[in-house]
């Protein structure tokens, strides 16, 4: 028998590329309408919330003018909501109705192949949606360029964070509505307490304790510090807790998510 | 030289089996047709060849693939074949080329010989006008075309297809028919569902029955007629639709099956069932050679079961 054939399948990190090409190029087909919101939506931010809203917060948090707090948050929160919008609906989609899964799963790919390669295109998703933030940022002159630079793997980080979240919950959903739980849920209030919009050093105890839990809350404290050049040893904790739980959840999705691809 | 074994296969989910005790040998070159109604169980089977289906842990089965199994090996089987799904789940957002582009970077194809490679494909399955098409532009049969196109990208030495078919006109069945003779003919292996009969008495070698998951019969389509049903048919509508109703048949040889509306009167002989047709003082009848439809009626029943 032929034998050595089958063994010029490509390798892992062709496999986990050609997935990666597939959602790029299909994300880049329309690349105004894909592309433009990233920018706009944090400059209709700072535009509504950190200069009308800003100008009657005087007190500095965490040492930082408002604008200035806030727009460190928005680095992440923008990887978050794209990575978690990716990996829920979107994912649901390719999965339910666009069977797209059902065609890349006859190419040379394995289930965990291509999930691994979904939640490394949703890191890329993060870092795009951060560094867009990050050029609006620094075009008003709140953020400065080159430390801030750095800020755009904070939301890889994050986006891949969120990306193995998300399919963790989308490996137990049936129907689409079902993400709404998740968004409103989960997501939103995780957008409040935080760090992003006020410091979680002020909030009563057990909510603090719940804060620290939550994933965002790490992200939003390592990306504060990279544009800021303000390190130090606690968000080495931070980092730890990022690995951990990209390893533990992104473990638990892929094992999840694989028997609903390969039944 | 085998290129597919199945042994005792047996796929169970939860409490349905879908796949019991299947085996069957698939020669290389040859087109093999798995024939049976929906939820006969001709997905399931198709799937676990290529890995995105397991078969039941508890079986002793085997399923032996250019001599890999599927599932230990699922990368060396699906590198080796293509495989075109039930439904086109083609990218919408992509042109017809770029739909191909994105595959192409799956089997590590260079982008230079990728589109040589599309541009030979798109022409050997008359697509190469619509190259730069949207999606949306094109017509069920050329997407079906499209979707064959995608699984011949990286040249397989297998080609797995699940009814590729179904709801298509005449002209685009004939001509996907023609274009997987040739295929064929070229040395590729053939594994295709189908649950027209037509579509399996045209382009398959063999031909394997399926019904509630069981192997029925096997044989190449000629044979199958040939062993299992008389050669003419003389079909008349019986007077009261949706009854059945036993005729006598006074005719000698001549076999009578009446169901759904239908009497059928089967012979050997041509010259019986004319006799027969002449008893019917000038009610319509329709007399024509037996064909697959007719075996594989006989041999799964006439109703409908719980899976249909």
């Amino acid at each position: 028998m032929r034998r050595n054939d089958g063994f010029a399948y490509p390798p892992l990190r062709q496999r986990l590329y050609s997935v990666w090409y597939r959602h790029m190029r299909v994300y880049t087909r329309n690349l105004l309408s894909n592309g433009l919101p990233p920018f706009l939506e944090p400059l209709l931010f700072l535009v509504g919330v950190g200069l009308g809203l800003g100008r009657y917060i005087t007190e500095s948090m965490e040492g930082l003018a408002y604008i200035e707090f806030l727009g460190t948050g928005l680095l992440v929160t923008t990887a978050m909501f794209t990575a978690s919008f990716e990996c829920t609906y979107g994912t649901f989609i390719r999965l339910e109705y666009d069977r797209v899964y059902d065609g890349m799963l006859a190419a040379p790919i394995t289930a965990s192949n291509l999930i691994v390669g979904e939640i490394l295109w949703a890191g890329t998703k993060g870092f795009f949606f951060s560094f867009a933030v990050l050029c609006i940022l620094t075009a008003f002159q709140i953020l400065h360029l080159p430390q801030a630079l750095l800020a755009p793997f904070v939301g890889f980080l994050t986006g891949v964070m969120f990306a193995s979240m998300s399919l963790l919950v989308t490996s137990f959903v049936k129907t689409i509505n079902h993400f709404n739980f998740y968004m409103t849920g989960f997501l939103s209030p995780m957008f409040f307490f935080s760090g992003v919009v006020f410091p979680v050093s002020n909030l009563p105890p057990t909510v603090r304790f719940v804060a620290e839990i939550v994933p965002l809350t790490h992200a939003v404290r390592l990306a504060r510090a990279a544009c800021t050049s303000r390190y130090d040893v606690h968000l080495l904790g931070d980092l730890a807790y990022i690995a951990v739980f990209i390893a533990l959840v992104g473990a638990l999705a892929v094992r999840r998510l694989r028997r609903r691809l390969v039944n | 030289m085998k290129v597919i074994r199945v042994s005792e296969i047996n796929k169970t989910f939860g409490s349905v089996r879908a796949v019991c005790g299947l085996s069957f040998e698939v020669e290389q070159g040859a087109c093999f047709g798995l024939l049976g109604s929906n939820g006969a169980g001709k997905t399931t089977m198709m799937k676990m060849i290529y890995g995105k289906a397991t078969r039941d842990k508890s079986c002793q089965g085997q399923i032996d693939v250019f001599g890999y199994d599927p599932a230990r090996d699922e990368l060396a089987v699906k590198y080796l074949s293509g495989v075109v799904p039930q439904e086109d789940n083609l990218d919408e957002e992509l042109n017809v080329i770029q739909n191909l582009l994105i595959y192409s970077k799956f089997y590590a194809l260079p982008t230079r010989v990728a589109r040589e490679r599309i541009a030979s494909l798109l022409a050997f399955l008359e697509l190469s006008d619509k190259a730069k098409s949207k999606i949306k532009e094109l017509s069920g049969g050329m997407k079906r075309r499209l979707v064959i196109a995608r699984a011949l990208l990286n040249d397989p030495k297998l080609l797995i297809l699940d009814e590729p078919t179904t709801g298509l006109d005449p002209q685009v069945r004939h001509v996907i028919w023609e274009k997987l003779r040739q295929l064929r003919s070229q040395g590729t292996t053939i594994l295709l569902t189908t649950h027209y009969m037509e579509e399996a008495f045209q382009i398959c070698d063999t031909v394997l029955i399926m019904d509630k998951g069981e192997k029925v019969m096997e044989d190449s389509p000629i044979r199958l007629l040939e062993d299992n049903i008389e050669r003419y048919v003389l079909e008349i509508p019986d007077g009261e639709p949706g009854r059945t109703v036993e005729r006598e048949c006074s005719v000698e040889g001549v076999r009578l099956d009446c169901a759904q509306g239908m009497c059928r009167f089967y012979s050997n002989e041509l010259d019986r069932l004319k006799e027969v047709a002449e008893t019917l003082s000038g009610d319509p009848y329709y007399l024509r050679q037996a064909n697959l439809e007719d075996v594989f009626l006989k041999a799964t029943g006439r109703g409908l079961n719980e899976t249909q």
